[in-house]
């Protein structure tokens, strides 16, 4: 196993997430199973006290997740330079069988994780604890998914051995390539665009409507999570085209890097930090007019739709000044 | 949002004279603090630094070194190689490369020779590295003796030093001409050390060094990338080791924290009582919590890498060169070149400030949970 | 107007020391009258104190506010009554912070801020800006004639002059409840006398005051509404004083 500090500081935030999210979950099970807001008794007070500790723990395990979505990519692009035939992150995830499950599993949990932060913070506004089994339940399916992906990602690093000859990006993300990333890569960028664009516009007038009046609020989630998806799919299929200015380069990760400005970075905080926002508008809308959440997820809800339209239009404009301002021009179709 | 703000500035404000009021307690937190993280921060840069001095230097070296192999050991290459590999598609020019390894009793130390490039030193002319000049004691102008493979010494008048600046090419290096290396190793005419190929397009390198081997199945081509790649290894696996080893102080710092975070003084629980007892709820003693424990973090994180900056490139990590550098009698001198990002920034905070914080929610909680009417009863 | 139905308050319960400190209380606190608690040490008195000012959960039994609004509560203004049994802690503080200003028997400042940040202490998780809670707290300063003592240290203060401070800092979220808890336990007789007259004066402001006492300066003042007498936990008797 490579013993590069930056391997070794993921992997002791993976120990203490998991650490932190099992300890959370045993109180959590307890809190299921024996919660009673109306009761006085101390063991009802004691309960709402550990609500406090458990709160804190899973607010700084699920951003440490977070965070190290981000710090593992940024890894996996710096250690390309151990394995030949990798140019970029793309192939040091390549190594062995871990590596791109694991990232998968990041990102999910990372948008998991994002969702039961927004959860809580509704939930600690509610004057009856409103979400605090839903919120829980959550936390079941949640926690489980951690420790997985911490247990993954160790076997993906104890799996790295430098002399490990790798494909580069070029054959895992060319367009001729059979798998997922091919069939992608070869989506045809016309109406990728066409999509990515449309998807967009419809966002952002869902999310301009609901802010307004208050309704459509499933309809805007179903559209900036749809568009999450399209925008990470054009991702591969044209946006890295621009960037890279090269018709056959497609891969997501070498945006990344620093001869492009990092732009890569830019791009993915605000598309990821755009999406969580936009589903935790959709999982709060069930909780809308319930009790003591009446006052509190409709403007939290603004505030969260505010942000995925900001984020989402940044997104957008770097994308758009690419296409109209690069040298590098895609002929159609 | 704007309350929100409020909230945050009046806590941070309240948090700030807290630690003040405990100066004792936080100073020697802070101290140990710092400490951890100069230590770390100072192999982070180090290893960063030496990879990429590293990196540097490669780039000036050939993109295929050529061997011969005999009975799996390096043998010397014979020369009627170079057509056969320059007619290789892509292959920009081949050059035979002649050098040896001299072993010097007196000093213990090993030095590289290796024929020039250019014509000059001339018969008789050494030029020779930084780490050669200072070991021997030579300047230009001095005589260098070396002993030919029949024992006979032969006097070599240095020309030149090379500059500081290549220093850690070029250390150990000596100059001559093909001329006296040939007749001082014996060198059989037609043989060289070994082949230094050029190829144009570096994608095409693992394809032409695999058609060497190929043609010429005794020969070993290596990539300059292969090179990098070990030196890579190597650095990241020492720092990683000591990382490893500096694991135990982490682990005792953060003991160390838990410590004192959950030992409060009667005073400090007065306070926190009162607080409860005037309208702080435990959020806001927790958020309390939280900002001295940002301050503190912020502040030994900022002096911890200011001192292993200045440790790694102005007094060069005398700590830890040994066991960074690995073991030599003849050692480089040189200045690392300063280059600190942001990702071993983040990376150093993972390492430091996550475990600290981690380590202070639970005393932190505890602390905040104090009953409001507390205040009442004591 | 806070109303208390049937209140029991155990401690340790399921533990080797069960204690009850209160059975089945109720009562109902007067607005804008000066109410005071009398009974031994032990008789529940400080509990009941804290069940009222929203410091403790009753272990059973109801508490319900009252009024032209509940102050610190999201969404208060419109509510005439609030049943205030289960909320939680961050609510609980929040009503708490804005409707009941505290003074204790030992005063209870801090004593490594000055006299001013004292004052300004229970104020600053509201979110209000710095600088408007700065300037209430002189001006409340300045009304009980300590403000030259604004940047001292609580340790150099007098005794007159650190309850007025403590009486300073009750008032800065603007509290329409006065609560005190045994504050002439430590003042001679002119100090106890002083005490009662600022009383006074929140009583003319409308606020509504309750004392936890057994000074018989406090018990048998003119200006006392009425008297709760306690023992045990239970109440003895209660009534108006004419």
């Amino acid at each position: 196993m490579t013993l590069h500090p930056a391997v070794l500081a993921l992997l002791v935030a993976s120990l203490l997430i998991g650490g932190m999210v099992l300890y959370a979950g045993g109180y959590g099970a307890k809190i299921l199973l024996r919660w009673d807001i109306g009761s006085g008794s101390e063991r009802q007070l004691e309960l709402e006290r550990r609500t406090y500790l458990i709160s804190t723990l899973l607010s700084v395990a699920f951003a440490l997740q977070i965070l190290s979505l981000f710090l593992f990519v940024f890894t996996a692009d710096r250690l390309h330079g151990m394995f030949s035939g990798a140019m970029c992150a793309a192939g040091t995830l390549n190594v062995n069988g871990f590596g791109y499950p694991v990232l998968v599993l990041k990102i999910v949990t990372f948008l998991l994780a994002g969702l039961w932060l927004v959860v809580n913070h509704a939930d600690t506004r509610g004057y009856d604890y409103p979400l605090i089994k839903p919120k829980y339940a959550l936390l079941l399916l949640l926690g489980p998914l951690v420790l997985v992906e911490g247990y993954l990602q160790y076997r993906y690093f104890a799996g790295l051995h430098p002399e490990v000859i790798t494909s580069c990006c070029g054959s895992l993300f060319g367009q001729g390539q059979k798998g997922i990333a091919g069939d992608l890569a070869a989506l045809p960028a016309g109406p990728m665009e066409g999509a990515f664009f449309g998807g967009m516009a419809a966002t952002m007038a869902c999310g301009i409507r609901f802010r307004r009046t208050g309704r459509g609020g499933y309809l805007f989630s179903i559209a900036s999570s749809a568009t999450f998806a399209v925008a990470l799919a054009s991702m591969l299929s044209f946006i890295c085209l621009y960037i890279y200015e090269l018709p056959t380069h497609h891969c997501p990760f070498c945006i990344l890097q620093k001869e492009y400005g990092y732009v890569g970075y830019i791009l993915y905080v605000a598309l990821f930090g755009g999406g969580v926002a936009g589903m935790g508008v959709g999982v709060l809308m069930p909780f809308r007019r319930r009790g003591s959440m009446a006052r509190v997820v409709p403007a939290l809800q603004r505030r969260l739709t505010g942000g995925t339209l900001v984020l989402y239009l940044l997104f957008t404009l770097i994308v758009a000044y690419r296409i109209l301002f690069s040298p590098f021009r895609l002929a159609a179709g | 949002m704007n309350r929100s703000v409020e909230r945050h500035r009046n806590v941070l404000d309240f948090a700030l004279s807290s630690l003040l009021r405990r100066k004792g307690k936080n100073v020697s937190l802070w101290v140990v603090y710092t400490l951890i993280v100069s230590l770390i921060a100072a192999i982070v840069f180090y290893t960063h630094a030496l990879k990429r001095e590293a990196a540097l230097i490669l780039q000036g070296a050939p993109d295929i070194v050529v061997q011969k192999m005999v009975a799996g050991r390096h043998d010397l290459v014979p020369v009627g190689y170079v057509e056969k590999i320059a007619a290789i598609r892509g292959v920009r020019s081949v050059r035979p490369r002649l050098w040896g390894y001299y072993y010097d009793a007196a000093t213990g130390a090993n030095y590289t020779l290796m024929a020039s490039d250019d014509p000059l030193p001339g018969p008789g002319a050494a030029d020779i590295g930084s780490g050669v000049a200072r070991t021997l004691h030579l300047t230009e102008g001095d005589f260098l003796p070396i002993r030919a493979t029949d024992g006979t010494p032969t006097l070599f008048q240095v020309r030149k030093v090379l500059p500081y600046a290549s220093e850690l090419a070029s250390s150990d290096l000596i100059l001559l001409s093909e001329g006296d290396l040939r007749a001082l190793f014996d060198f059989p005419r037609g043989f060289a050390t070994d082949l230094a190929v050029t190829v144009g397009n570096p994608a095409e390198r693992p394809t032409i060094a695999a058609k060497i081997a190929g043609q010429f199945p005794d020969s070993r081509p290596i990539l300059n990338s292969e090179i990098l790649r070990t030196y890579d290894s190597i650095f990241d696996w020492r720092g990683g080791m000591m990382v490893v080893m500096l694991g135990v102080a982490v682990l005792a710092f953060v003991i160390f924290a838990w410590d004192k975070a959950t030992g409060l003084s009667a005073e400090e629980r007065r306070e926190i009582g009162i607080l409860k007892s005037v309208g702080w709820e435990t959020g806001d003693v927790l958020l309390l919590k939280f900002w001295e424990g940002a301050a503190i973090s912020l502040a030994a994180f900022l002096c911890g890498t200011i001192l292993a900056y200045i440790q790694v490139f102005f007094l060069s990590a005398s700590l830890f060169e040994p066991a960074l550098k690995g073991w030599s009698v003849l050692y480089p001198r040189f200045k690392l070149v300063p280059d600190v990002d942001p990702y071993q920034l983040a990376v150093l905070f993972f390492l430091t400030v996550v475990p600290y914080t981690v380590a202070t929610i639970i005393p932190s909680w505890r602390a905040a949970t104090v009953d409001p009417d507390a205040a009442m009863r004591s | 107007m806070i109303a208390l139905h049937d209140v029991t308050k155990s401690f340790h319960s399921g533990k080797a020391n069960p204690f009850t400190a209160i059975r089945n209380i109720s009562l109902t606190i007067a607005p804008a009258r000066l109410t005071v608690l009398k009974g031994p040490s032990g008789s529940g008195k400080t509990t009941l104190l804290t069940l009222i000012g929203c410091m403790a959960r009753p272990t059973s039994g109801r508490i319900v506010l009252s009024g032209n609004g509940i102050s610190g509560f999201p969404g208060g203004e419109e509510i005439r009554e609030l049943d205030i049994t289960s909320l939680p802690e961050r609510f609980l503080a929040g009503i708490r912070r804005a409707t009941f200003g505290f003074i204790f028997q030992h005063f209870n400042l801090l004593r490594g801020i000055t006299v001013l940040e004292n004052v300004m202490l229970p104020a600053y998780p509201t979110g209000e800006r710095h600088g408007e809670i700065r300037k209430r707290a002189e001006e409340l300063l300045a009304l009980f004639d300590v403000a030259r003592h604004a940047n001292s240290r609580v340790d150099l203060l007098s005794g007159g002059e650190t309850q007025r401070v403590a009486i300073a800092r009750a008032l800065i979220n603007r509290p329409s409840v006065i609560v005190a808890d045994e504050p002439t336990a430590h003042l001679d007789t002119d100090l106890s006398r002083e005490f009662m007259e600022i009383v006074g004066s929140f009583k003319s402001d409308g606020k509504t005051v309750l004392i936890a006492s057994h000074d018989p300066l406090v018990c048998e003042s003119p200006r006392v509404d009425t008297v709760v007498e306690m023992r045990d936990g239970r109440i003895l008797r209660s009534g108006s004083v004419p």
